[in-house]
């Protein structure tokens, strides 16, 4: 058994931890040691993307204090691992020591399914689902991480599971952050394409493997379809011998 | 043209609400990124000739002071004439000047994207010169007073009863068709006679070759190279950023250019104009002179967050590429450059005082920056701006956030460093959120919150975040 560092987004930690828990589970059962450094916060994402560096340099500052010794460090959300690797040291790029450090931990970060494709080499880890499912591509994963084969893999991988494409599978779900808050009727409109090119792939389930695109999609699922449900990865790896639909 | 970048959420919202633009936006973009794709798919290496065309343009923006001098000593040997503006009104009252100078009644125009920046139509309207715009697009819209809709097909959202009706009643034809071939052909004529007794066109510029001098214009329609050989005066316009270093790069940018603008590996009319007309020749203006306009530009130049909007080649492409463009059209981004490119100039040229939500309404998902051939990323460009916001910059007129903004930040700085803090916060924040959540009546005073949940459920906060959780999983481990 190896350790492998837990990296909990915030809103996972605050609004969805049972992705936690499924990750921490997934990983157990694939024989790994999670770990838990429990003074980590939130990687500075929100601060970044709304212009205020100096807070993001102090989450910055406080997250590679606390993961830098880890081996591999794994978050079920490609936005905030995107942070860490490409955001940090260009926050830090006037203090040669931390961006150093920042360097240092950037290639040992990984999403929850580059590690457990790229870095374990697995396709199967053991789930089954009788039924049919729609990838989409959050935006920071595809584009910013170039992650996209690996969770597909990991779905094909779901025994009795049939992947069916999604139109428009790589256009953003409108989330955004405060893009959702701050142009709610442009969001809604962008979640709503998202739900219905969802609903018109047939699909039993949507997977999404990055926390705000699912709070987004599944919020809208919930209230005008409510018998549509988009999980993250992490749930629907972790959710096996379940039934189609 | 009425600068109405700070109505942008208005705009937008009453675009959303008008099921013609939106069915319109449903199939336009869509078509035009296939067509890019399509376009792009004749190059062995799509991806490298993106790359290739991004530094083709980082270092002729690089050179941009050198390239600029060089072209002026070769436009003035070829016989051009050049004149230097400072700003939009410079750059106009030297136009006019030419006009007034030459007792000019009525002047051509070829689509340019820097004089609807200068509204230098309306500026020679108001002092007596006609203007008629030979772009079809570009006349639709002249007649209809309305701006851009895109930056290459700026009436491509206007149905064609519309047009039927405008060209009715402004006379450029009598009767009344739906036939799009009909409509062109009422154009044309109208046009035709127009070049005919031509004495001045105004065009924009594609490229401007430093070391020869030469002006290049892409179009599809031939009215460019009309106005540019039909008068005895030919003013070509544009702005700094237009300059390429030799013949080499221009024609690489060209096809690249072509390919992510309509999917073509050339436009249909491509023109290179070296100096006036020479003697022994039988067409070309008699006069030539080229009007380089800086607008705001040089000032930012040598700003290294900025100066990738300089690279920007006009194709159109990230408008295609982009979920809010396709949401809001183009009239939302209230001035001359629309769709994610608009977001990086509009504020670089107008201020960010009045172009706030421009940069923020992004999801800075990425689309823009995947697809454009001449290297910007605009996304990165956004944050530039609302880091501004927060830090101050007078130069691009930046505007304090709002105190509870400011303070929510600062109270986050001071959670964000230490997980005791954190979790104070969160237990503080949990039963107010979940109050809100769960009583409509309440939600109503907290905006964000309000606004989510119009459209979207939020689950309430669980009682316990992971890090409480963790204890149990510990737990669960050693089993």
């Amino acid at each position: 058994m190896s350790d492998v560092s837990l990296f909990i987004p915030c809103m996972v930690d605050a609004l969805m931890p049972e992705i936690g828990e499924s990750v921490f589970r997934l990983l157990r059962r694939l024989d790994k040691k999670p770990v838990y450094h429990e003074e980590q916060t939130c990687c500075g994402q929100p601060a970044i993307s709304a212009g205020y560096n100096a807070p993001a340099i102090e989450a910055a500052k406080h997250f590679i204090s606390i993961f830098e010794n880890d081996e591999a460090i794994v978050s079920p959300s490609g936005s905030c691992v995107y942070t860490v690797k490409y955001d940090y040291p260009i926050l830090l790029a006037d203090d040669p020591v931390w961006l150093k450090r920042s360097e240092s931990l950037s290639n040992r970060v990984y999403e929850l399914s580059q590690y457990l494709v790229d870095v374990l080499g697995l396709s199967d880890v053991g789930s089954v689902f009788e039924g049919k499912v729609a990838f989409h591509e959050s935006c920071k994963n595809l584009r910013g991480l170039g992650v996209s084969d690996q969770p597909k893999k990991l779905l094909q991988g779901v025994r009795g599971t049939e992947v069916v494409p999604l139109n428009g599978a790589e256009i953003c779900c409108g989330f955004g952050g405060a893009f959702a808050v701050g142009y709610p009727e442009i969001s809604e409109g962008m979640v709503k394409d998202k739900s219905t090119s969802f609903i018109e792939s047939g699909a039993d389930r949507l997977i999404l493997s990055e926390p705000g695109c699912l709070l987004n999609v599944s919020g809208y699922l919930e209230k005008h379809h409510p018998e549509k449900r988009a999980l993250h990865l992490a749930s629907f790896l972790m959710e096996s011998q379940e039934g189609g639909n | 043209m009425e600068i109405k970048t700070e109505q942008f959420v208005e705009i937008g919202k009453r675009e959303m609400n008008d099921p013609y633009a939106q069915t319109f936006l449903k199939i336009l973009p869509e078509v035009l990124g296939v067509m890019r794709e399509v376009g792009m798919a004749s190059y062995t290496d799509p991806k490298g000739a993106s790359t290739y065309g991004a530094s083709i343009r980082r270092e002729a923006v690089a050179r941009m002071p050198e390239l600029l001098e060089q072209l002026e000593s070769s436009l003035i040997a070829n016989g051009t004439r050049v004149i230097w503006a400072r700003d939009a009104e410079e750059a106009n009252e030297a136009i006019l000047k030419i006009a007034r100078d030459n007792n000019i009644k009525y002047v051509t125009k070829g689509k340019s994207m820097v004089t609807e920046e200068m509204n230098t139509n309306e500026m020679l309207i108001k002092n007596g010169i006609d203007v008629y715009e030979s772009d079809l697009g570009e006349l639709i819209i002249q007649l209809l007073k309305r701006p851009p809709f895109h930056i290459v097909g700026p009436a491509i959202n206007v149905p064609v009863e519309e047009i039927r009706d405008i060209f009715l009643e402004k006379g450029i034809m009598t009767e009344p068709t739906l036939d799009p071939t009909e409509l062109g052909r009422a154009a044309r004529i109208f046009l035709r006679e127009k070049f005919q007794h031509l004495e001045m066109g105004i065009t924009g510029v594609n490229m401007a070759v430093a070391n020869t001098g030469t002006i290049i214009n892409v179009e599809n329609e031939g009215n460019i190279r009309f106005t540019k050989s039909s008068p005895r005066i030919q003013v070509s316009v544009m702005s700094l950023e237009k300059v390429v270093p030799n013949m080499k790069d221009a024609l690489y940018i060209l096809r690249l250019l072509c390919r992510n603008c309509t999917g073509q590996k050339l436009g249909s009319y491509i023109t290179f104009d070296t100096g006036p007309k020479k003697e022994g020749e039988i067409d070309g203006p008699e006069e030539l002179i080229v009007v380089i306009v800086d607008n705001g530009r040089s000032k930012q130049l040598l700003n290294p967050e900025l100066r990738e909007a300089f690279h920007c080649i006009r194709c159109g492409a990230c408008l295609n590429r982009c979920p809010v463009y396709a949401k809001v059209g183009g009239y939302a981004y209230g001035w001359a450059y629309s769709g994610p490119i608009g977001q990086v100039l509009n504020p670089l040229l107008l201020g960010l005082d009045r172009t706030q939500d421009l940069y923020r309404a992004s999801t800075d998902c990425g689309r823009c920056k995947e697809v454009c051939p001449s290297g910007v990323n605009h996304p990165r460009i956004f944050r530039y701006y609302r880091q501004q916001d927060v830090e101050g910059n007078k130069e691009l007129r930046s505007v304090k956030r709002p105190w509870s903004e400011r303070q929510s930040f600062k109270a986050w700085q001071w959670a964000v460093q230490s997980r005791k803090n954190w979790d104070r916060s969160i237990r503080m924040m949990r039963p107010l959120l979940n109050k809100g959540i769960s009583s409509p009546g309440l939600r109503r005073w907290v905006k964000p919150l309000n606004s989510w949940m119009k459209s979207r459920n939020l689950q309430t906060m669980p009682a316990k975040t992971f890090h409480e959780r963790w204890k149990d999983l510990e737990k669960e481990q050693s089993q």
